[in-house]
This record gives C-alpha cells, structure tokens and sequence, in this order.
C-alpha cells in the first residue's frame, strides 16, 4: 500500500483493496443493452428479463429524488459506473477453492474465521457476485434453501418469481428501478414453516474495484411460526473516485414469523449508499430490523415494515454516526395496515467533524386499523461546532383508537458526564468514548457479540482525536 | 420572485404535502382574482396606518400570491400600551386580502378577531420587534365554516425582545397558515401556543417554523388539537438552529386528540441543528380520548357529550399553558370555553 493511498484511507481499516482481477468487466455505463446482456449472461428466464427491462425504463423516466441531499444525489454520473464484473466463475462450496486474491480479502476481514465459529450459513459477495457460499448441513437438511440470489432464481424459479418485487416494486423509487434493472448477488433465504434457525446466517458484502457499482438483491421468506437472524456487513476499498451501492432487500414474514435482519454499514467514504429495505408483516409475526450506519459518504435508508397481519409487530433499532464528509440519512418507516399492531423505533446519532446525520421517520396508522401502538424515540449528540443534525419524522395518524408518540433530542455530550469519569481517572478522550459507547449501547446489545466489538472498536477508531 | 414566475411547489416539500397549493388558491392557479379588503378596526387610540405591502415573498408561492392579490394594507405601531389592543379584520365577498404589520417598540398585548364570510380570505401579518420589546399576540379566527383560509405570519425578533404567540383556530372550513419566527438577537425568545378544534369535515393545516439565527435564544412551541367527524388536522413544524447559534434552547410539542373514527391527524416535528451546544428536543403523542377520564365524569352524572366536553376542555387549555402574560392566557381560554359551550349546545 502506498503512502498516498494511506492518507486517503486514514483510519479506515478494511480501505486495502486488491488488483482488479476480473473474468468479465461491463463497459461504463447504462442502457437497455446492458440490462439485457446482464440477463443473458445469467441466463435467465425471460420474466426475469422483462422485468428489468421495464424497470430500467422506469429509471431513465423517474427523476431524481427532489429531497434529502439533493446536491450530493446529483453528484452522481451513472455513466462512469461499471454496473457488472465477475471475479470469478463461480461460487464455491469450500473455502480452499476460492480464488488466492479474493480469499485473501476474506480472510483479511475475518469472514472463514466468524463462519467456524457461529454461523449457521455465510454468503460472501466480492463486486457483483458471490464467490463463496455455504450452509450448514442441519440447517439443510431441515429444508432451510441459503444460497446467492442468481442460484436462488436458477434453483427455485417458482419461489423467487412468486416473491420478487412483491415488497418492493421496481417502480416504488428511482434506485429501487435502477436495483431491478442490474440487480445481481445478494442473498436468498427461504426458512420452512416452525424451523427456527438457532444460529444467524451472514452475508458478506465487499466492493473492490474502482467506480464499481453493486447492485445485490436479498429476498428473505420466513414462513409459518420460524424463526431466522440475518446478518451483513459491507467494506470497500477507499478510493478517490466514487462507487454506488443500491441494494434491494425484501422480507417476508408469514404468520407467527420472525426475522431480525442486522446490518454493519461500514463502506468506505467514497460510496454512496442508497439501500432500499421493506418488510412485510403477517398476522402476529415479528419484524426486527438492527442497522448500524458507520461508514458511506452519503447513505439514504429507512428500513420499512408493512404490518399486515393483526398482531404483527415491528422494531427498528438504528445507530448512525456521520463523520468528515459523510451525510447519514437514515430512519425507519411503520405502516400500521392492520389492527392491534405494535412497533417500536429507536434511532441513535452522533455528528463529529462536521458530519451530518439526519433521523427520516414514518409512522402511518391506517383508518380501519384499531388498537394500533407505537413508540418513537430519537437522540441525537453533536460533538463540534462543525458538524449538524436533523429531525425529520411524520406521523399520520388516520384511526382514533391508536396510541402513538414521538420524542427527539439533540444534545452535545453532557460536562457533568465527562466530569464524573475524569473524576475517576479517566482522561478526556477515553472518557468521551465511554459515553459514546454507552450512547450507542442499545443498539450494540442486540447484535451478535463479535459484531459488537468490532462496532465498539470501529466506534473507538472513529473518536480517536476528537478531543481538543 | 412574482407569484407567475414561480413553479407549483411540489408535494415532497413538507410545507406542501397536505394542502397543496391548488387546493388553499381560490380559483386556478394560474388566476389571481381581484381581492376586495379585508377591513381593519380598532377601537382604541392606536391608529391603523395604511401603508404598502411588503415586497418580500421569501420565495413562497403563498406570500408571492397574497402580494399580487392586493387587498388592504395596514400597519400599527406601539409603544408600552397599558390596555390590550383589540383589532378586528372583517372579511367580506367572494376573495378578500389583508395586510397587517406590527411595529413593536415597548410592551403591548394586541387580540387579532378575524371573522366574516368570504368565500376565500387570505392574512399577510408581519411584525418587528425592537431591542427589549414584548409583544403578547392572540390571533382567533372565527370565520364561517364555509371559507377557505389563508394565513402567513412572519414575525422578527431583536436583541432581548419577546413574542408570546397565541392561536385559537376554531373557524374555516379550510385553513393553512404558515407561521415564520426569525430570532435575530441574543436573548430573543418565542413562546407559541396553537389551539385546534376541527369537527366536521373541517381541514386545518399549521406550518410553523422558528429560526434561531442567534445564540442565547429561546423557543417553546405547543400544538393541541382535537379533531371530530372526518376532519383532518396538520401540524408541521420546521426548528433550525444556525451554525454558532450555542446556548439556544428549543422544544416543540405536537399533541393530537383524536375523537371520532374519521378524524385524522399528521404531526410532523422537524428539527435541524448546526450548533453543537444547545438544548433542542420535540415530542408528539397522538392518541384517543382515555376511556377512564370518560368514565370517571359520566359517573358523576355528566352524560357523554358533556364528559367530552370537560375532557377537550381541559386538553386544549393545556395548549396555552407555556404562555406567561395573564391577559393573553385568561382571554385565549375564555374565548376556547365560550366556543366549546356553544359547540355542546348545538
């Protein structure tokens, strides 16, 4: 790694990336040809090329999003994209026969190692596809289907054409149109009806080429009474020049369900993030989205739930910390569809160097949906006189017997703190992290523990320097 | 910009997702009618001086719009006033405009009526407040249920001067106000209390922005309302505090109270913080009215209607209980229970 290349990967620790060794590499660009020679590469069913064919349409039409960062949005050329490169020919079942490059990335992260450990099954998707793929044989044997989303298509048609853009339609957001259009990896999870995955199955996502775009696809199918965590993590070279990151991820929990989909957002600060993420909720089922936001130059995520179901439940816990140069719009959006359905949002952030972090919340009651609860709560630290947070939450409420209610601070960390733990001999520094960790405490005890300390260390990189 | 020049706000703009612009114009939007005036009255020793209209639309398709409609203009100055200053705006006709400014210089307690039965009616009011004065504001608008209404505010605060802001918002079939504060010197502060109660199809839709531009500034916002039949009640509100705008203290509280099955409600508290030492915090609840308040009063002989009643009473005094300045509160609460006693009786 040059000198050069450190200064602009300063403390970002996965920012190494390694020579581009791609099997196939797309021109720059997007047009209809390339939607089609995307399918055609894949060889996939005709309804699959169709569908992206018209969601690039609708892409080419839809304008931009006239909220949100508009500057940076627009900053973004989608002709200076590479919207697919296969870096390798196929996905491999043992760990040994994953190319030397991509499995030297891998084990740079710590993906063999936490796989061994405690995984219950683990995907790991190097650029537009993935290269590795493994599912433990119980999980198998019970009728658990984990594999990438291109296999998912080729292996289960019929689920995945009876599923597909039925949370997330192409034509619901720009991104969403564009995902659909290029859409390529991702993951497929299908738990049958009582199976309760013990263990969290995890995903691995990493950029490595240069104005790379990735465009992974997740669909997730929890059916009757099971039970399945999902974990991801995501990396990228640093870079001078910016990639874009547009993912789709669709749930689906039947009745009696539950699905807790974790994310560790770490991308790199030349990425942009504009994830598209919904659920839907049947009766008496449980939506559980836990979403750490560290890393991005701007990312645009609301994590949603469609409660359908009477019953159903949803919970949205979130962490977002926005540094130099970063914008973290994030929040969470409930549908309350149906009667006596519950949810509970917990949004975290911190500002630091002049970041920005922005809370975008929705919170519908619909008006036959009666004895509907809900709870929102919103805190928000500012650690310099640079740096900035918004609250932009909503609430419409359209049936009188629900109960709802929205509260939001905005504070910078509070002397007496600092002051009792320097009392104590602690020095600013570890002191000020102590706090930040404690802020971000909810959020760390509902993930896994490795990926709770790699969060808190990750956290500690972050808030190194920021006293003084 | 002139009103013509402008585009249609969009309905991603907050400002604009409940009532878009086509809905609140009174004909087409590309028409701007004749307006006759609204007529300004006081029956005090102040006088209401006719002036022009500010020129300044801050770029808002509303503003530019009540601008080019005309209508009349006028402004009051004062002083330190021992009595409080009741003005009425009588409204008449098919689209009536009005332009009210206030020049504040020392301490004063002004009562805005605005009552008629135009068709549609439109309000520009704006407001100085000099260094160390204190205005105590009370708007009612009791309109005929039929109008169509529109109000903008905008109100600038100087060093050490204070805004008691309060609204009862009774009247109208639809209304959108769009209520701006700038505090533009230390130790400037605003206190603003918003009373609805819609029944019917009544549609109320309240924008209310405070800017914090300067540090050592203070802001309460409450909004209560209570909505009945299919009506629908909006409550936005924009809190920015400015970059070096340290020591400012921010809160907003939405409140909604919802009474029938029809009625709905949106609450949407925005805040935006570029300082880091300040204290800014928003709530919202929204919910029904509690079965065991019902109960506890109707087991006390009071029949359902009259327990309602008690229990929206209550509620919405609460609206105007962040108000300081005993004559706007006492007379803001008289005129809420006068209105709920009419509306038991009906």
């Amino acid at each position: 790694m040059t000198d050069d290349t450190q200064d602009i990967i300063g403390d970002y620790k996965y920012g190494f990336h390694d020579p581009e060794n791609s099997t196939i590499r797309f021109d720059k660009g997007l047009s209809e040809q390339v939607v089609r020679d995307i399918s055609e590469l894949k060889n996939e069913p005709e309804w699959m090329t169709d569908i992206r064919v018209k969601a690039y349409r609708h892409f080419e039409e839809r304008v931009m999003p006239e909220w949100g960062n508009c500057a940076l949005l627009d900053s973004i050329d989608f002709e200076s994209i590479t919207y697919f490169l296969r870096s390798s020919n196929k996905t491999e079942k043992s760990w040994d026969d994953v190319p030397d490059d991509i499995k030297n990335t891998f084990d740079r992260l710590g993906i063999p190692e936490a796989e061994q450990k405690w995984l219950g099954g683990v995907t790991a998707q190097y650029e537009s596809e993935a290269v590795y793929h493994s599912i433990r044989e119980d999980l198998e044997e019970q009728g658990v289907i984990f594999l990438d989303m291109d296999s998912g298509l080729k292996e289960y048609p019929e689920i995945v054409k009876k599923y597909f853009g039925t949370v997330i339609p192409h034509s619901d957001n720009k991104f969403s149109a564009l995902n659909t259009a290029v859409w390529s990896g991702g993951s497929f999870l299908y738990i049958p009806k009582g199976v309760h995955v013990e263990m969290p199955v995890q995903a691995y996502f990493r950029i490595n080429a240069k104005n790379m775009g990735q465009f992974e696809r997740t669909l997730i199918i929890a059916d009757e009474g099971s039970s399945v965590h999902y974990v991801e993590g995501c990396t990228a070279p640093s870079y001078s020049t910016d990639s874009l990151h547009s993912a789709v991820v669709e749930l689906i929990a039947m009745d009696g369900a539950k699905i807790r989909y974790s994310t560790v957002q770490n991308w790199s600060s030349n990425v942009y993030n504009l994830v598209t993420k919904r659920a839907v909720a049947h009766r008496n089922a449980t939506v559980e989205w836990v979403d750490g936001n560290i890393g991005s130059k701007l990312t645009m995520k609301y994590p949603s739930v469609l409660l359908k179901g009477e019953g159903a439940h949803a919970e949205v816990i979130s962490v977002a910390y926005a540094g130099k140069g970063q914008h973290q719009d994030t929040g969470a959006k409930v549908h309350h569809l149906a009667s006596n359905t519950t949810s509970n949002i917990l949004s975290k952030s911190i500002s630091k160097d002049g970041g920005r972090s922005s809370y975008r919340g929705l919170l519908q009651v619909t008006p036959k949906s009666t004895g509907c609860r809900s709870k929102v709560v919103c805190d928000a630290l500012i650690l310099d006189s640079d740096s900035r947070s918004d609250t932009y939450p909503t609430m419409e409420i359209g049936n009188s017997t629900s109960d709802l209610e929205h509260e939001a601070s905005v504070s910078k960390v509070s002397n007496d703190q600092l002051f009792y733990l320097m009392s104590r001999g602690f020095n600013e520094e570890a002191a000020m992290g102590l706090i930040v960790n404690g802020f971000f405490e909810p959020f760390t005890r509902e993930l896994p523990m490795e990926y709770a300390v790699e969060l808190n260390k990750l956290l500690e990189l972050e808030m190194e320097g920021s006293i003084g | 910009m002139m009103y013509h020049q402008m585009p249609i706000p969009p309905r991603s703009e907050h400002l604009w997702r409940y009532t878009p612009w086509p809905r609140i114009h009174p004909t087409k939007t590309d028409d701007v009618p004749s307006a006759d005036d609204v007529i300004f009255s006081n029956d005090g020793p102040q006088v209401l001086n006719s002036i022009q209209p500010s020129q300044d639309s801050q770029g808002d398709i509303a503003r530019a719009f009540l601008q080019a409609a005309g209508g009349s203009s006028s402004q009051m100055s004062l002083n330190d006033e021992s009595e409080p200053i009741h003005i009425n705006a009588r409204a008449s006709g098919h689209v009536a405009v009005g332009h009210l400014h206030l020049d504040v210089k020392g301490s004063a307690v002004v009562f805005l009526h605005i009552s008629g039965e135009p068709e549609w009616v439109g309000l520009h009011i704006t407001g100085n407040l000099h260094p160390n004065a204190h205005l105590a504001f009370g708007f009612i608008n009791e309109l005929d249920s039929n109008t169509k209404f529109l109000r903008c505010e905008d109100w600038q605060l100087d060093r050490d001067s204070s805004l008691e802001h309060a609204t009862l918002s009774v009247g109208g079939f639809r209304c959108k106000s769009d209520l701006r504060t700038s505090l533009n010197g230390t130790g400037s502060s605003v206190r603003q209390s918003i009373t609805v109660n819609a029944d019917g199809s009544r549609h109320d839709d309240k924008h209310v922005e405070i800017h914090h531009h300067h540090g050592h500034t203070q802001s309460d916002l409450v909004m209560n309302s209570a909505c009945g039949g299919n009506s629908h009640f909006i409550g936005t509100g924009l809190l920015t505090i400015a970059e070096g705008a340290n020591k400012s203290d921010a809160s907003q509280v939405f409140r909604n109270l919802l009474l029938s099955e029809k009625a709905r409600a949106e609450a949407i508290p925005e805040l935006e913080v570029l300082a880091d030492d300040v204290s800014a915090a928003h709530g919202a609840a929204s919910a029904p009215i509690d079965r065991n308040q019902l109960h506890y009063l109707m087991s006390r002989g009071l029949s359902p209607e009259e327990a309602q009643s008690v229990i929206v009473n209550g509620f919405l005094y609460n609206a105007f209980s962040n108000l300081t300045n005993k004559q706007l509160l006492e007379e803001m609460r008289t005129r809420l229970t006068v209105h709920l006693e009419c509306e038991l009786k009906r």
